[in-house]
């Protein structure tokens, strides 16, 4: 995710109450935004200052902030639950309602995430940020058109908005215009060269554009910046597959098998990968002819997937080759 | 073949030694009592589906024998109103009670159950919680109940998600006022998969993906009607995902306080200003999170003093894999989690619902019995060292802040396998041990009967408030015998969904007398009792 926190410090500092506790606070907030690795030493200090203040909106704010840093599944709902306890004592508080509308989008919650960011609009009207997540909320829903023209209007108040043209890519390409997909990762990966989201985006548009070449650099270019993400290697195997160079294919397929979730992974999202993994482990493997490793892959996606089509018609294949007699 | 006298002699003395274990027997059946629990389990796995419901105990003939009232959960499905005939049957008198509460919409479903009498005729009224819909049956004293849920200004909203509730009187004004948990979020054609796409692997929903309520507080207007302070009072938290609550007084200074045990975010304490406003002090309290800081999954609650220094403490059950928790006042505002120190390490691998601390041997503590099952039905799947279906749990006081896990000692109806929930006590057949009745998910409950141990002596007081609530609910009692002082509250809203007995039962153990009784009335009144004889139902009226 493409985050502009340092913005929210500013104007989450602005509505700081004038509280005996306020040093405190402003040493949390700064630890928090400066992401230093000493989140379980913010969260005691915080939850400290809500034992003196339970009605802190600008406590729960930032506890809700930390628990999100945490990530893990079981705080999730906290954070949550700390952002809503802000707004309740202050629901002008615009900045926590675009973290909670994060949190609801990372928790695959779209339509309370659209809630959130509409309100906030009614309050900001314009806000890029807030039309940023609103189109990516859309385009969740399947509502690509709509996501499209709201990512516009993010442009429109703010050009350089790398998040806003990222998701602008996203709904493009969800919308069948390819190449008007291309030319917007393409401005974000430029300008945003650290960012590893937009390489798997557009390496995976390539593919789809039979760019293969192009593919290959860009998800490398992903790859080299950051090898922990699985999702680029299988994509970076599904190219030399499609290119038949299968020994770099299945190079890449055994750099992206996952050792269990990553963090800030939830178990669908693993469940995703390895499914993932294991249907291009069996393409690659009816490539080179090894039908039983190849039918075994197929049928652990089967069993993730009964309805995957690309995992039937390719276990179908197996089937068949191996009836006509064809080599294990 | 014959052995030295002298070990005759010990194993003489042995066998005359008082037992201190107490066996449950399982008299459902005997008792009659063939209610059945609809779960409305679908392919689609609501997440109430897994919820199970409460039961209550609840003398509304006040004939002195406390009756039971089953809630039951699908939509369309009956409530089940059983009195107690005296003779350790029941019969189902729903009809004529007019208490079955099967109305609503498809997506109706029955959850929780609170006992208090409301507008003070001295009978004991009701009040059902649920998805889409409470009730509040007014009891009309002939044996018959009508609903007055309109009327009193209750009616909740159609997508509200009531659990558990319980009356008590936050402002003490005489009149008991009504607290109602709310839980998710959740919306019938908002709901989404969860697990593995596979067949049969399909599971509930983690509380995660959903939004908490604000709870409602209730004010009793004294005229048959309610008006919701939730916001005023400062209890209306959108973060509360409530599901088990207990009352009690818990800095004894007069005003009962509220714990929440929430699921999946922090448990909520409720500190009573006095002024009809709460604070949540839970983080100053500690006891919001695990000692590690982190929310767990709150199922069920109770509080009472388990250590004997005269304030109460907490027990909250847990998801499976959490410690359930004890947590003791130490009576400066600060409670210490001591789950696993105290001995409850058995409590980790079940997942606990209903839970009340109770003196289930009459030696003049308190005990804890917890009902266990798991909430995802396939859990197996996922984790096969899990079950579904699973144990309940009993641990005797040892003293000194200790436990000891007696379930397998307690009789062979605490070795069934079970999917737990509402757990509610009450001494149904009045022989001075506590009864316990548990609730199970799509399956018939049970009706466990204490049958005692021969060491302890008891007293149980049925207070009848005048000023004060005319149940005395929130009293505060103080029994001074020759083995020690415990101190008491009359309460009986605890557990998971459920009501208990609105009688105060202490347990004495030899004590031959009680030597001083101090009860402290709601209304601030105080009156003492001198040199009670034990083992009677004592009925104490506000002086």
């Amino acid at each position: 995710m493409i985050l502009a926190g340092v913005l929210l410090s500013g104007i989450l500092a602005g509505v700081a109450a004038q509280a005996p506790a306020q040093e405190r606070l402003d040493r949390v907030r700064a630890d928090l935004f400066a992401r230093a690795e000493h989140l379980d030493e913010d969260i005691r200090e915080l939850k400290q200052i809500l034992a003196a203040d339970p009605r802190s909106a600008e406590a729960h704010a930032l506890l809700g902030i930390a628990y999100r840093a945490v990530g893990t599944q079981d705080v999730m709902g906290e954070s949550v639950a700390e952002f809503r306890q802000a707004l309740d004592l202050d629901p002008h508080l615009l900045p926590v309602r675009l973290y909670l509308a994060r949190v609801y989008i990372d928790l695959g919650r779209f339509a309370r995430a659209r809630e959130e960011l509409e309100t906030a609009l009614t309050e900001a009207p314009g806000n890029p940020e807030f039309l940023a997540l609103l189109g990516e909320s859309e385009r969740q829903l399947k509502n690509p058109a709509r996501a499209v023209e709201i990512l516009r209007q993010a442009l429109q108040a703010d050009e350089s908005s790398a998040q806003a043209r990222y998701y602008l890519g996203l709904a493009l390409f969800d919308l069948g215009q390819r190449e008007d997909a291309i030319k917007e990762l393409e401005r974000v990966v430029q300008s945003s060269p650290g960012v590893i989201d937009p390489y798997l985006a557009l390496g995976t548009v390539y593919l789809d554009a039979g760019r293969v070449d192009a593919a290959i650099q860009t998800l490398g270019q992903g790859v080299r910046i950051d090898q922990r993400r699985p999702e680029l290697h299988i994509q970076l195997s599904r190219a030399y597959r499609t290119k038949g160079l299968l020994d770099k294919a299945e190079a890449q397929l055994a750099l992206a098998a996952p050792k269990g979730a990553a963090p800030g992974m939830s178990a669908y999202q693993y469940q995703q990968v390895e499914l993932d993994l294991a249907l291009e482990r069996g393409l690659v493997k009816l490539q080179r002819g090894q039908l039983t490793a190849a039918g075994d892959a197929f049928k652990k996606v089967l069993a993730m997937d009964p309805n995957n089509e690309q995992a039937a018609r390719g276990l179908a294949e197996v089937n068949h080759k191996k009836k006509a007699g064809g080599r294990q | 073949m014959s052995g030295p006298r002298w070990l005759v002699a010990i194993a003489l003395v042995l066998s005359q030694a008082p037992d201190t274990s107490v066996r449950f027997v399982d008299v459902t059946a005997k008792a009659k009592i063939d209610f059945a629990h609809q779960s409305g389990a679908t392919p689609d796995k609501y997440m109430i589906e897994t919820f199970g419901s409460g039961v209550a105990w609840i003398d509304y003939d006040n004939d002195g024998f406390p009756d039971l009232y089953f809630v039951n959960g699908a939509p369309g499905s009956s409530n089940a109103l059983y009195h107690n005939n005296h003779d350790g049957t029941f019969t189902d008198v729903t009809a004529h009670a007019g208490v079955a509460d099967n109305g609503g919409g498809k997506h109706a479903y029955k959850t929780g159950v609170a006992v208090g009498d409301f507008d003070n005729d001295g009978f004991l009224d009701l009040f059902v919680t649920g998805y889409g819909g409470n009730v509040l049956y007014r009891n009309n004293g002939d044996g018959t109940f009508t609903d007055v849920t309109a009327k009193a200004g209750l009616a909740s909203g159609p997508t509200e998600w009531s659990t558990s509730a319980g009356f008590f009187d936050f402002d003490r004004d005489g009149r008991l006022d009504l607290f109602v948990l709310n839980y998710l979020d959740f919306r019938f054609d908002d709901n989404p998969y969860c697990g593995l796409r596979k067949e049969g692997y399909r599971m509930y929903c983690h509380p995660t993906q959903f939004d908490g309520t604000t709870d409602r507080l209730f004010h009793n207007n004294g005229n048959g009607t309610f008006t919701d302070v939730s916001r005023k009072a400062g209890i209306a938290n959108p973060a509360g995902k409530g599901l088990g609550v207990t009352f009690c007084d818990f800095d004894r200074d007069g005003n009962t306080d509220i714990y929440v045990a929430n699921d999946t975010v922090r448990n909520f304490l409720y500190h009573n200003n006095g002024d009809g406003t709460f604070t949540d002090v839970a983080y100053r309290a500690g006891v919001g999170f695990d000692p590690n800081g982190k929310p767990r999954a709150g199922m069920g609650t109770d509080c009472a003093d388990v250590d004997g220094n005269g304030y109460p403490d907490l027990v909250v059950t847990n998801f499976s894999e959490e410690l359930d928790a004890l947590f003791l006042n130490r009576g400066d505002g600060m409670f210490e989690e001591v789950s696993d120190r105290a001995g409850l390490a058995s409590s980790f691998i079940p997942l606990g619902f209903g839970a009340k601390m109770f003196d289930v041997d009459n030696d003049g503590d308190l005990d804890i019995m917890i009902t266990n099952g798991h909430v995802i039905d396939n859990v197996k799947l996922y984790q096969p060292h899990l079950a579904y279906a699973q144990k309940d749990l009993l641990y005797e006081n040892l003293g000194g802040g200790r436990f000891k896990d007696v379930s397998r000692e307690s009789g062979p109806a605490l070795q069934v396998d079970r999917i737990g929930r509402g757990l509610a006590v009450a001494d149904f057949d009045n022989d001075g041990n506590l009864d316990v009745v548990i609730t199970s998910v799509g399956q018939r409950p049970v009706l466990l009967r204490n049958t005692g141990a021969r060491a302890g002596n008891w007293i149980m007081i049925r207070a009848k408030g005048k000023k004060s609530n005319s149940f005395g609910l929130g009293a505060t009692v103080t029994i001074e015998t020759s083995e020690g002082r415990q101190v008491r509250e009359i309460n009986n809203v605890a557990s998971y969904l459920s009501s208990n007995d609105v009688r105060l039962h202490v347990g004495l153990g030899p004590a031959k007398i009680v030597q001083r009784i101090e009860i402290r009335w709601p209304s601030g009144a105080r009156q003492v009792l001198t040199n009670v004889p034990v083992n009677q139902i004592l009925v104490v009226e506000e002086p």
